[in-house]
């Protein structure tokens, strides 16, 4: 596996998580060592219990690691103390979640730009022009004075998306995105990931259990028991399905 | 169990304030009472004693009745927080009458454990009270006080019965709850927001109008009869009914006219927002402070006016009042501990209810913890948050409360010998002063389990929460 730092966006090595009581501990993570690279697209799959999302919550500082080094770009985050990782939050890293987590209390516009307000400042003049872009990308542009509850979960999701990529982020970590989504949705919603990342070249990194979903990765990981057991490009529905068939039959 | 403490400690506090309350005031009243017989001077005349009887009253039905709304609103916030629970039963199988009157259960157990509690609680400081007081020759040592009484037991029958009909009005909304709301699907809080309805409103209005013209007819009696103060309670009562009950109309105004003083930073911006774009959860969360500080005020407005008015009565008719200065001092004395009694019933709610809303915000603040809000900026915003609901709170307090205690002291004592007839309402700067500086204090102090709560949970907990 390539570990060269510039290539990658965020890379993890002998990464371990344990939970529990000492005498009854599960270990969600065991030795995992994986980069993510920039500019694409990665998928990391596995059935529930894999330890999927404990991977996304660590590498995007959400969670603290057991034992192992996580880094975002250069940036070592395993030492970071908890105000600094805050930031490093707020400027380097998107987040997209299964249940949406808009601000219910602020408008479209307004979770939007909420990154760049817990920033404290207002979008510059060229974050503006590409907010508006991705507003209209988006089609967003006549919900700005809406509230969350009163879109659909499509539309909720397209707003998360635009609030994830705001900031041009280092890294965008999706869970489950098109988890709480009807099929046809979920689709339109897994195009406009793929298009950011062919299109602007945002890294992307999507947990998901759902083979349709991790068919439009550039890159699929595949986890079982903490483990990394498959590392795949691209791919499609099929072939993911029969491979994820397979590993649980070994199982 | 514990889980029933945790949820009901705030109840049960309130309940025990109440019956500790209407305990100490009956036991201090028959203290007085016995120790004006015992002296020569007043002994002959019964009016103090009478007007010291019409005090107490006035005070428990206050008390009782305050204890219910905040009550009332303990248990709206409570089910508001349960509504998963609630659904997950209703999903299982069980009826929404049979779910109320399982809250309404609690609630009789909340108002017995207040009645036990503050019955014990009231005994205590009237037995001590007096005894300082006989030790320290502040009153008289000579006479063998005695602390029972069959009227004991009538606060505390209000407080159980007020407890439990408060526990049955909150839970309103258990009715609502659809068993679908157990299944995740459905949208976070949207519902919750329902508004109000019509109905409701227009009750409010009328309740209040209605409430304010029996005071005003108090008023005019009370040029002629101290009694009119029992016309002037239900008046003030039904007022401040219809005033509780269409908080949702005044509070949020008050809310934003605060908001837009606090600044523009995202913390405070996004404290602003949510203290006013949920009406019915701000109004829930500042109901219970408007009450103290309207209560404080009054008392506050009562005494000043009752003291000017006695000032005026004496200097028109001094012979009639040569002996009033003892009794003038108990009372005044009495009136000071009953506002620190009020107060503390009004930060009971307060803090209660803003760590409730931010227990049920959880989610909503790991999300902001994981976009980027450092802890110190979550501090910020519920600290500013705090700030707004006190503030709003205070403003419309000392409104309504300068308004009631005015009419309260002119329909007892207007027709008193040597009164002036009516007169101007007053409040004390002095008070004014120290109803900012502990607005202020309580500000910070309603913030600080909160926040410290909210920002010791990790985001990845805090967004699992569902």
């Amino acid at each position: 596996m390539d570990t060269a730092a510039d290539t990658l966006v965020a890379r993890v090595e002998a990464l371990e998580k344990s939970y529990g009581p000492i005498d009854n501990r599960v270990r969600a993570l065991r030795e995992v060592t994986l980069g993510i690279r920039r500019g694409e697209f990665t998928a990391i799959m596995g059935p529930s219990g894999s330890g999927k999302s404990t991977l996304m919550h660590i590498m995007a500082g959400l969670d603290s690691a057991s034992a192992g080094r996580v880094w975002l770009g250069e940036t070592e985050i395993t030492s970071l103390a908890d105000d600094a990782l805050t930031v490093l939050r707020r400027r380097r890293v998107g987040f997209v979640f299964q249940s949406f987590n808009l601000v219910p209390t602020l408008d479209i516009e307004g979770n939007i730009v909420l990154p760049f307000e817990l920033d404290g400042r207002r979008p510059s003049g060229s974050e503006r022009e590409w907010i508006d872009r991705l507003v209209d990308s988006l089609g967003l542009r006549s919900r700005l004075r809406h509230r969350p509850h009163e879109l659909s979960g499509g539309q909720q999701q397209r707003v998360a998306i635009a609030r994830a990529l705001a900031t041009r982020p280092d890294l965008v970590f999706a869970d489950e995105p098109t988890g709480n989504l009807d099929s046809r949705t979920s689709r339109e919603v897994l195009a406009l990931l793929a298009t950011a990342s062919r299109e602007y070249g945002q890294s992307i990194a999507m947990v998901t259990h759902d083979p349709i979903a991790a068919s439009y990765a550039d890159r699929i990981l595949f986890l079982a028991d903490g483990r990394v057991v498959r590392d795949l490009g691209r791919s499609s529905a099929e072939q993911i399905s029969t491979l994820m068939l397979g590993m649980e039959r070994a199982l | 169990m514990t889980g029933f403490l945790r949820e009901h400690a705030p109840s049960v506090l309130v309940a025990s304030l109440s019956s500790a309350f209407g305990v100490a005031v009956l036991q201090f009243v028959g203290v007085i009472r016995q120790m004006l017989a015992a002296d020569p001077v007043t002994g002959e005349s019964g009016t103090v004693a009478v007007f010291l009887g019409i005090v107490g009253a006035v005070f428990i039905v206050i008390a009782v009745y305050v204890g219910a709304i905040v009550t009332v609103n303990t248990f709206a916030t409570i089910i508001a927080g349960r509504t998963r629970t609630i659904a997950l039963m209703r999903l299982i199988g069980s009826s929404a009458r049979t779910q109320r009157r399982a809250v309404a259960r609690e609630g009789v157990l909340v108002g017995l454990a207040g009645a036990v509690i503050g019955s014990l609680a009231g005994t205590l400081v009237s037995v001590t009270t007096v005894a300082i007081g006989s030790a320290t020759g502040a009153i008289p040592s000579d006479v063998a006080y005695s602390f029972d009484g069959a009227e004991l037991a009538l606060p505390l029958a209000a407080v159980v019965l007020s407890t439990w009909l408060a526990s049955w009005v909150g839970s309103r909304r258990v009715l609502t709850v659809s068993p679908m709301q157990a299944t995740g699907a459905a949208g976070e809080q949207s519902r919750e927001e329902a508004s109000a309805s019509r109905g409701r409103s227009v009750a409010a209005i009328v309740l209040f109008l209605l409430g304010d013209a029996v005071l005003g007819l108090a008023i005019v009696v009370g040029l002629v009869s101290p009694f009119a103060i029992f016309v002037g309670l239900i008046g003030g009562v039904i007022s401040f009914t219809g005033l509780v009950l269409g908080a949702h109309l005044v509070m949020p105004s008050a809310l934003r006219l605060v908001g837009r003083v606090l600044g523009r930073s995202a913390a405070s911006r996004l404290a602003a927002e949510n203290a006013v774009r949920y009406p019915e959860r701000s109004t829930r969360t500042t109901i219970g402070l408007v009450i103290g500080i309207t209560l404080v005020t009054m008392f506050a407005v009562a005494l000043q006016g009752y003291q000017n008015l006695i000032n005026q009565a004496q200097q028109n008719d001094p012979e009639y009042y040569a002996g009033i200065d003892p009794a003038f001092v108990t009372t005044i004395v009495v009136f000071s501990v009953l506002m620190g009694f009020s107060a503390l019933i009004a930060a009971v709610g307060m803090v209660n209810n803003l760590s409730l809303s931010v227990l049920q915000r959880r989610r909503e603040l790991g999300l902001l913890r994981a976009l980027g809000f450092t802890a110190r900026q979550v501090r910020a915003m519920i600290t500013a948050e705090s700030a707004q609901l006190t503030a709003a709170s205070v403003l419309v307090g000392l409104v309504l409360g300068t308004f009631y205690g005015w009419a309260g002291v002119q329909s007892m004592f207007g027709s008193i010998t040597g009164s002036p007839g009516v007169a101007v309402p007053a409040l004390p700067l002095p008070f004014l002063a120290v109803v900012v500086v502990l607005a202020a204090v309580l500000t910070v102090a309603a913030a600080v389990g909160p926040s410290r709560r909210a920002t010791r949970v990790p985001p990845v907990v805090a967004l699992a929460v569902e």
